[in-house]
């Protein structure tokens, strides 16, 4: 078979602006992996755990926020499609309605988290340390994603080109990837309780 | 024909008008160049290996006899911390990336890195954080604790000065240019090749850099989180590594080794990846088994994920684990043994050209199989438990560490000098250079096995008469400063050579990868046509060299419209668009600015004012992009 017969069929190649995220999104996977390996390795080195006295996590106020959180993946998909026909009001919106929700989860999860320290801070305990430090490490993410977004408002108000287009695709795979995130470290944190 | 070498010569002068850099200062601070940025990087780089050495002999001298007083223990303790430290990351690696930066563009035959601007904000921040790590000598403060750094000996009880968050803080932020570093390689390597170079005709290097920087973009993180959680412990008393708390010291161990152990291959990745260019070069052939080498590069960099824990065989972990790594430390000599049968087979079935490049790499061969040897014994737990924390330790780390990546690392000097200055270095001075080296090297570094399994620990500032050790560390120290010496001719050659040296030409070697298809020092263009490239040793072809020329008299694939270069496919490397490349940019240099800042605050524990120094970080991040790419 001669070159010219072969069929090329293949997708639309991805840029290089989001080769770099996904290497991006692979190494804070792999800090968060490091993290979560930290919470079990020092849960299997103690007998009770939560340990001290500090009682287990409770459930449903986790669980909803981290729902919320989550859904925040489909305005973030119409708004890659949107941006990808062009459409640039449809796209507004859905990152602005993306970027609302996303800072009411933070706002709900900062007000967890204050009232826990009420119970037991970082220096309580090695368990302290590691809950904090993986629920502040999860929300600085969260907060990353809202920072990107409201940059992507500012940048598409007038105009989408194919650079912000590569930027919207880039920003969505990152916020996905924060709330894949979202779902492990609940379920890490609320592992006690399971 | 006339006519169209008018019009040659007009598109070869528009590109050098689009990618001419003015001289001067600004340009200085905003060039994304990836020849000058990897420049930088290997003069840089060095100059922290003279600092190394510096300690390096301060050390020896002080060992030379027993009872010395030339420095004290708490000096001893910051000088050993500070040469690994310096060595593994503000030499090998930065060194390597130089030469990475340099040449992985033009191999490929591309333009430029994926991502120029990270590409020299990589290169501020490595030259910010290295100037963070050593300011701690202007305090006496340097870190003190090894370059593993284990608690609890870290943490702020036993060290509570600010030693350690030099070390913390100073990697953190050395991370950052790193793993900018990996992810810039990693597309510049899988998306920016010549079309016609798909990923099977890719140069070793290449191969070795992807390796490489997928190791460091899964394994660094984990010694970022351990730097984070000792930091947190130290200055606002977490309690992770605290036994009393609920904490493990362990667990820094373990952090610190899924990190470190991957790191030999960082180290000793890239290395290969030279020899593995050199070899064919001075063979005269193309490598034994491409892809075998290709495979063993790539398995190894995995496997180095699997064998952490063959560093804390001493530290009462469970026999059934111990084993388990024992045997991966065992299986992850096959790709290794592959590579050294690959380049052996070349080597002998090819017409070797000894000069002083292939000198120091048949000098690796050696160097490197004796600490691999050294290495498997370590595999056996029993004979581990033995000789841990000993003199055969060192002797062993020296031998696959400066044997495996400083030797590559002269070899690439002197094969690589022609091409970055455009003159040779001398060979007579070279091969002089290279005796002094080698013998040098194992004169200083033998003897400490012997020494090693007579017991001396490894770390000790000073020992006492009569324990057997006094003629080893004589011995040494002479070795230390006979490598010294071969060192010093390297860096005389090199600088006489600058100015002094013949004309080298575009291909003084006779070489069979791109960077040699192009003049010396490359245009800054680098090519003036996207390069063809139909087999795995493009400058061996010499059909498409001459298809190179007239791609450029019928203006094809010249890419004379902007900044351009093309991007290609991961796997076949078919044309997939043309790239408008960034030019000059304050902000890379900015933003490493601001982070300097904010480590330094965060550093002297002001840390509202580190908050606050962090909106200096989001200016120049929102600076950075200000600018896009002109497309429609």
């Amino acid at each position: 078979m001669t070159e010219q017969a072969i069929v090329v069929v293949r997708e639309e190649p991805r840029p290089n602006g989001w080769w770099g995220m996904l290497l991006l999104i692979a190494t804070e996977a792999s800090l968060f992996g490091t993290l979560i390996a930290t919470y079990f390795y020092l849960r299997f080195e103690t007998v009770a755990w939560p340990p001290d006295g500090i009682a287990e996590p409770k459930l449903l106020r986790p669980l909803v926020l981290t729902a919320i959180l989550v859904f925040t993946s489909v305005p973030m998909w119409v708004a890659v499609q949107a941006a990808r026909l062009g459409r640039r009001g449809l796209l507004w919106a859905n990152l602005l309605a993306a970027l609302a929700i996303g800072a009411l989860y933070l706002w709900f999860q900062a007000d967890l988290l204050r009232k826990n320290a009420l119970l037991f801070t970082p220096r309580t305990d090695a368990y302290g340390s590691i809950y904090y430090t993986l629920q502040v490490a999860h929300a600085a993410h969260v907060f990353a994603g809202l920072l990107l977004n409201a940059w992507l408002l500012s940048k598409i108000w007038r105009r989408v080109t194919v650079c912000r287009l590569f930027g919207v695709q880039a920003v969505a795979l990152y916020w996905h990837f924060v709330n894949a995130l979202a779902v492990v470290v609940v379920l890490t944190i609320l592992s006690p309780s399971l | 024909m006339a006519a169209t070498d008018i019009a040659a010569a007009e598109r070869v002068e528009r590109l050098e008008r689009l990618w001419a850099e003015p001289h001067g200062l600004w340009t200085f601070l905003t060039t994304v160049d990836h020849k000058k940025i990897g420049k930088r990087y290997l003069v840089t780089a060095f100059a922290f290996f003279v600092l190394a050495g510096a300690e390096a002999l301060t050390m020896r001298t002080q060992l030379a006899q027993p009872g010395e007083r030339l420095v004290g223990p708490k000096e001893f303790n910051q000088l050993f911390s500070m040469h690994g430290i310096t060595m593994i990351f503000l030499f090998v690696t930065p060194m390597l990336s130089g030469f990475g930066n340099y040449f992985v563009p033009l191999m490929i035959g591309a333009r430029d890195m994926a991502f120029p601007r990270m590409n020299a904000l990589s290169y501020w921040i490595f030259l910010g954080a290295g100037f963070f790590m050593y300011s701690s000598f202007l305090f006496q403060l340097a870190p003190n604790d090894g370059w593993f750094n284990y608690v609890p000996l870290s943490d702020s009880v036993f060290t509570p000065e600010r030693n350690i968050d030099f070390y913390n803080l100073g990697l953190l932020f050395l991370t950052i240019s790193t793993t900018a570093g990996a992810v810039n390689f990693i597309v510049t390597i899988l998306r920016m090749r010549a079309p016609g170079m798909s990923i099977n005709r890719m140069p070793l290097f290449c191969w070795a850099l992807l390796a490489t920087s997928l190791s460091v973009i899964f394994a660094l993180p984990a010694l970022s989180a351990a730097n984070i959680m000792l930091e947190l412990q130290r200055k606002f008393g977490f309690h992770f590594f605290d036994v009393k708390k609920g904490g493990d010291p362990l667990l820094w161990q373990h952090l610190f080794w899924i990190f470190g152990h991957p790191d030999v291959y960082i180290i000793f990745l890239p290395a290969i990846g030279i020899v593995s260019t050199i070899i064919p070069t001075f063979s005269r052939r193309p490598v034994v088994a491409y892809t075998w080498v290709a495979l063993a590069t790539m398995s190894t960099g995995f496997i180095g994920f699997g064998v952490w824990v063959h560093h804390m065989f001493a530290t009462g972990l469970p026999q059934v684990t111990m084993i388990f790594y024992s045997a991966a430390s065992m299986l992850i000599t096959i790709p290794s043994g592959v590579q050294v049968f690959a380049w052996t087979a070349t080597v002998l079935t090819g017409r070797p050209v000894l000069r002083t490049p292939m000198l120091y790499v048949l000098g690796f061969i050696v160097v490197f199989v004796v600490g691999g040897v050294t290495g498997v014994m370590f595999a056996a737990i029993p004979f581990d438990q033995q000789v841990t924390d000993s003199y055969f330790v060192v002797a062993h780390f020296h031998y696959v560490l400066f044997g495996g990546a400083v030797f590559p690392i002269f070899a690439a000097i002197h094969y690589w000098f022609p091409k970055i200055t455009g003159r040779m270095m001398s060979e007579r001075l070279g091969v002089v250079g290279f005796w002094i080296f080698f013998v040098g090297f194992n004169l200083t570094f033998f003897p400490m096995h012997i020494s090693g399994l007579l017991g001396m620990p490894r770390r000790v500032w000073t020992y006492e008469h009569g324990l057997g050790w006094d003629v080893y560390n004589l011995l040494s120290t002479i070795g230390a400063f006979t490598l010294a010496l071969g060192i010093l001719l390297v860096v005389v050659n090199v600088l006489l050579s600058l100015s002094g040296g013949p004309l080298a030409g575009p291909d003084p070697w006779g070489a069979n990868t791109l960077e040699w298809a192009t003049t010396s020092p490359p245009p800054d263009y680098n090519f003036p046509v996207v390069p063809t490239v139909r087999s795995a040793n493009p400058n061996w072809d010499p059909a498409d060299r001459l298809e190179d020329e007239r791609r450029l008299r019928e203006g094809s694939y010249v890419l004379d419209d902007g900044h351009e270069t093309p991007a290609t496919t991961v796997l076949d490397a078919d044309v997939d668009r043309v790239l408008a490349m960034p030019s000059e940019s304050p902000w890379p240099f900015a933003l490493a600015l601001a982070l300097t800042i904010f480590f330094t605050l965060f550093l002297v524990a002001h840390f509202v004012f580190a908050a606050i120094s962090s909106v200096l970080i989001f200016a120049a991040l929102l600076g950075w992009h200000a600018t896009e790419p002109q497309q429609s």
